[in-house]
């Protein structure tokens, strides 16, 4: 029992980091409609732009908000120059998917040439844990859980009481209906890469302050439980994937808790497919969001 | 007409015909020659989570291609060190060696060929009649048919019994094994398993661990349940880290000893795991255990200078010199030149057959501890034996070679320092 509950707050710590990432995943994917594989790399970009602020003595907390500012512009610099004039000229979906892959492989070893192959690491933990529950958390994975929460409401509250967030939300929803009311659509998706980069920087922080020693390969390693959080939650629905990201953090950290380790991303990836032959559309999915919309 | 056409040989030319095959690539015929540059083939991960065994056999290439060229290379060639990734997954490897098969000239000799992909690799390689020294452990070459294999390092079960072997005497009873999901780590399980209970130990907790993973908390607090007085571990360097952070975090600052393999004697693991949980644990609290060589020898100093004297290699020198593998690959290749002298030929499936001559004892042999003292030994007309950092080699009919374990522990700079020998008959012992 105590290793249930254990294992739930371990789901919780690393559900959030998931989430973050898969929040900033789904909010690009709902706006720009691109399954943009270059977000792992994007991640790993903001965990070595931390690591260059911390190791120069700025607060990692500092340098997430940093990271997230600078791959938030690297993510608008790279819709603008590279997938916005593809889609314009009519490229197949498929075919920006492989230019996503292949921007991330070059990105990623870009950051080799730079960085190094080798293990690189934030430096000691403080140690210090907190007892809630029969749970137990570190210092960094508690504070990584409220940000992720922060963030999150911070996000619902953009979305829901903000005319930018109604613009977001009527672009994403129909873009050239967007457009014929008077929504700046470029603009708008110009704000939501914006947003899914500052929150993919700050999850390449979160992450790296997670596993603690992280190398070029950091993102690439996560992308996939990312995509599967957001396609749980219902694909372009950001609050699906807040929930997607615990479903597949809690999974996964129950199957470590209770079946050969080795298997526990299986158990988590399995859990997802059940679920979606049961909801198609994810926890969070089509008829959700309309009624979200209308609301 | 321009069409040859295909006639019905005749008795005689068939048979004449058949001798030849026959009689092709062994000894007896011509010694082919080759003209240009020797590539000898380092097939290792150079890219993924196992990258570093690339630069850990890359190494052991430079120093002995280096005192070879240096010496004139090799019946007139120069020897250059090819780098063929096989990435660590034999999804890749198989590609990728087969194209550097096809695609390399001269490609007349190899290292490498590791655990992860070596049931793949040394197919490969043999079929394509190149002699090769794996650093592979799989228990499943310990009896092979493979005529161009040969291997200098223990399988991975001997492995797994020395560091029972290892734990107990410290005084360690109750070992959590813990193994990254690789063949390689996997492998030292059975040994592990045979011996543990003979020396009157335990094994309170089996695990096996994916490799980077955000966090292992689960795994950590399972572990902590057990508790181990030793933690039996093999993994990458980030995992390592990853996980022993994990440990500290969640048991008060505390961890617990770890027995491993020398295959983690590398700086990438030192400064991955320094880095977390601090110098003083790692030196102090790591034991590393695998083949067991002596220092002192000429051959040793000899490896080390090269290792100190090439720029590549020179910062990574002291720890390096003082793994089983490397020096395993260091010496395969200085016997395959030298089999390449006596065989007057550099083709693989011509000198093949002289390899475990250079390695042999035999009375009134020149011991040669060096390419350039067996070339020398050679070029005036003795019969030489090769006795290299690895000590005198003594290959079995499957051409392994095994030898003795030595436990060793990092130092606070990232060098290492052999602590303890391990008789290697004794681990046999533990295994039957």
């Amino acid at each position: 029992m105590q290793l249930l509950i254990e294992a739930i707050g371990f789901g919780i710590a690393s559900g959030a980091v998931i989430a973050l990432g898969a929040v900033g995943f789904s909010v690009q994917f709902g706006m720009s409609n691109v399954l943009n594989i270059t977000y792992g790399a994007l991640m790993t970009l903001g965990a070595y732009i931390g690591l260059f602020l911390i190791d120069r003595g700025i607060s990692a907390w500092v340098a997430l908000a940093i990271s997230g500012i600078v791959v938030g512009v690297v993510s608008v610099a790279f819709n603008r120059g590279l997938l916005a004039p593809l889609v314009k000229r009519g490229t197949r979906a498929f075919a920006i998917v492989i230019v996503t892959v292949s921007a991330g492989v070059v990105l990623q070893y870009v950051i080799v040439v730079f960085a190094g192959a080798d293990a690189k690491s934030y430096g000691e933990q403080s140690g210090q844990t907190f007892h809630l529950l029969g749970m137990v958390l570190t210092a960094s994975e508690v504070n990584i859980i409220v940000l992720a929460a922060v963030l999150m409401l911070g996000l619902h509250l953009l979305l829901t009481r903000t005319t930018l967030g109604r613009a977001m939300r009527a672009t994403a929803s129909n873009r050239i209906l967007a457009q014929s009311c008077g929504i700046a659509t470029d603009r708008i998706s110009d704000i939501a890469w914006m947003l899914s980069g500052m929150l993919c920087g700050a999850a390449g922080v979160a992450l790296a302050i997670t596993t603690v020693s992280f190398d070029f390969s950091l993102g690439a390693v996560f992308l996939i439980p990312m995509i599967a959080a957001a396609v749980l939650g219902g694909i372009g629905q950001p609050y699906g994937a807040m929930v997607g990201g615990l479903v597949v953090g809690i999974a996964s950290e129950l199957a470590a808790a209770f079946t050969n380790p080795a298997y526990r991303e299986v158990v988590a990836f399995g859990i997802l497919i059940v679920m979606l032959l049961v909801r198609p559309h994810g926890l969070f999915g089509a008829a959700w969001a309309t009624r979200r919309l209308m609301a | 007409m321009g069409i040859h056409r295909w006639r019905p040989a005749s008795p005689l030319a068939l048979a004449t015909a058949l001798v030849l095959v026959a009689c092709g690539g062994t000894q007896g015929s011509t010694p082919p020659s080759q003209s240009g540059v020797l590539n000898l083939g380092v097939i290792a991960p150079f890219t993924g989570p196992a990258a570093e065994f690339g630069t850990l056999l890359t190494a052991p290439c430079l120093a002995a291609t280096d005192l070879i060229n240096a010496d004139g290379g090799v019946l007139g060639h120069q020897v250059k060190c090819t780098s063929i990734d096989d990435t660590g997954d034999p999804a890749d490897a198989v590609p990728n060696v087969t194209r550097a098969i096809a695609t390399t000239s001269n490609f007349d000799f190899a290292i490498g060929l590791e655990s992860n992909t070596a049931a793949t690799t040394v197919p490969l390689v043999s079929n394509a009649k190149i002699p090769f020294f794996t650093t592979n452990g799989l228990t499943s070459f310990t009896k092979n048919n493979y005529p161009y294999y040969y291997r200098m390092t223990p399988g991975d079960d001997a492995n797994g019994a020395a560091f029972a072997v290892w734990a107990v005497q410290q005084g360690y009873k109750n070992a959590a094994i813990v193994f990254q999901n690789n063949i390689g780590s996997e492998g030292n399980l059975p040994g592990l398993n045979a011996a543990m209970p003979k020396l009157g130990g335990k094994i309170g907790l089996n695990l096996t661990i994916p490799a980077d993973s955000a966090s292992y908390s689960a795994e950590v607090a399972r572990v902590i349940a057990a508790k181990p007085d030793v933690l039996i571990w093999s993994a990458d360097p980030q995992t390592t880290a990853t996980f022993l952070a994990n440990y500290k975090a969640l048991n008060n600052g505390v961890l617990p000893p770890m027995v491993t393999a020398t295959d983690s004697l590398t700086p990438d693991f030192f400064n991955a795991v320094t880095k977390v949980v601090g110098v003083d644990y790692v030196t102090h609290q790591i034991w590393l255990v695998g083949s067991y060589f002596d220092q002192t020898t000429p051959a040793f100093n000899t490896y080390k200078n090269a290792l100190l004297a090439d720029a590549n290699t020179k910062d990574i020198a002291p720890v390096l010199s003082t793994v089983g593998p490397p020096a395993g690959a260091y010496d395969g290749i200085n016997i395959m030149a030298l089999a390449m002298i006596m065989a007057k030929t550099t083709v693989g499936s011509y000198y093949n057959s002289y390899i475990l001559q250079v390695v042999s004892p035999k009375s009134g042999a020149t011991v040669v501890s060096s390419y350039a003292d067996g070339k020398a030994a050679l070029a005036s007309g003795k019969s030489i034996q090769y006795v290299g950092v690895l000590g005198k080699p003594s290959f079995d009919r499957y051409h392994n070679s095994a030898g003795e374990f030595d436990a060793n522990k990092f130092n606070a700079d990232g060098s290492a320092t052999q602590v303890g020998t391990i008789s290697g008959s004794q681990v046999l012992q533990l295994l039957a």
